[in-house]
């Protein structure tokens, strides 16, 4: 199920400004409590693909150990992408809600 | 006993795996490198082997990254063939045109053509236009579709729907260029030496450059996206 919202995850993550791939997960993991356990790898083929969908942009900066780094941010595109994909995901949660809350246990027909 | 540097080796082995895409592997390389590195600066134990392969084990499995990374990969290099069949047929318009204008500004004189020439030149319009329709849908086509975390079939019917319209889009510019170089040669015709022959010919030489270019960059697609399906998992 993660895997199939990796992608509003992501944007998600980045949503609060600019980060590199490291910074991304870290904010991942902190933000689900933990609770969002994946490879740390896969985060990168999914910035890939979203800069290539133009949802990011990313660039090279070096960071203070002196290593090359690359950072993504949202673009228009991904800003818009994110609301969309929010709304639907709220829309989805209220009504699995709404289902849970209207659930009662079943009476038998006697 | 040197210590096993798992970082540069983990690294190395990832890179190995996009060998098909050299500019992708050396750019997942170094953020592989920054990511691992700073993961073993926040290891609490402060460095060492033992951090370097919790930041390996953690970072996963190179053969599932270079899958995924397979398929952005593929999506580029069409998206590159995209643009370059349309800057292709661009520039052969923007030769074709030099050649006509030189015609007129050299009032240059005709070489008989006849019936050959009326048919050759409706081939060549309907051949040229044929092809910027065909490239500019080849183009919208690529660029709407949805790149997948995988390698689905559904995607691997859109790439080759997308290589078909670029094949026809090259052949219709072939017929095309093929078509002028009919027409240079029936209106160049007992043209002996002249200086006024550079211009003509010359754009001709730039319309085969850049025909024989959207070729070379069609086939260089086709046998990357062959390498590339080899490393992508298919979904």
């Amino acid at each position: 199920m993660l895997k199939g919202h990796l992608d509003m995850i992501v944007l998600a993550a980045l949503a609060a400004g600019p980060a590199h791939g490291y910074a991304v997960i870290e904010e991942i993991k902190r933000r689900s409590s933990g609770a969002f356990e994946l490879p740390e790898g896969t985060i990168y083929p999914v910035l890939h693909r979203l800069e290539h969908a133009g949802l990011l942009a990313g660039r090279w900066t070096t960071a203070d150990s002196g290593r090359r780094r690359r950072v993504y941010e949202l673009t228009k595109r991904g800003k818009r992408e994110l609301g969309e994909r929010r709304a639907v995901w709220e829309q989805f949660s209220e009504a699995i809600a709404g289902l849970f809350k209207g659930s009662r246990s079943w009476q038998s027909p006697t | 006993m040197a210590e096993p540097h798992l970082i540069a080796e983990y690294v190395d082995r990832l890179a190995s795996k996009l060998a098909f895409d050299p500019v992708l592997s050396q750019r997942v390389r170094r953020e592989a490198e920054d990511h691992l590195w700073e993961d073993v600066s926040a290891d609490p134990a402060g460095g060492g082997p033992e951090a370097e392969r919790r930041a390996v084990e953690k970072f996963g499995d190179p053969d599932g990254m270079a899958a995924q990374f397979a398929v952005v990969s593929l999506a580029r290099q069409a998206r590159g063939v995209g643009v370059a069949t349309i800057v292709g047929i661009a520039a052969v318009f923007v030769a074709m045109k030099a050649r006509l204008t030189w015609y007129v500004v050299t009032e240059y004189a005709t070489g008989q053509s006849g019936k050959l020439g009326e048919v050759v030149v409706t081939i060549d319009r309907y051949a040229f236009w044929l092809s910027v329709l065909v490239a500019i849908v080849g183009w919208l086509y690529i660029g709407a579709c949805r790149v997948p975390t995988a390698l689905t079939s559904q995607y691997r019917r859109q790439l080759r729907r997308f290589a078909l319209l670029c094949l026809a889009g090259a052949g219709a510019l072939i017929g095309s260029v093929i078509s002028d170089g009919v027409l240079t040669s029936l209106r160049l015709g007992g043209t002996r030496g002249s200086l006024d022959v550079v211009i003509p010919v010359g754009s001709m030489v730039i319309e085969i450059v850049c025909a024989a270019g959207l070729v070379r960059s069609i086939r260089g697609m086709a046998q990357r996206a062959t390498a590339t399906g080899r490393v992508a998992r298919p979904g």
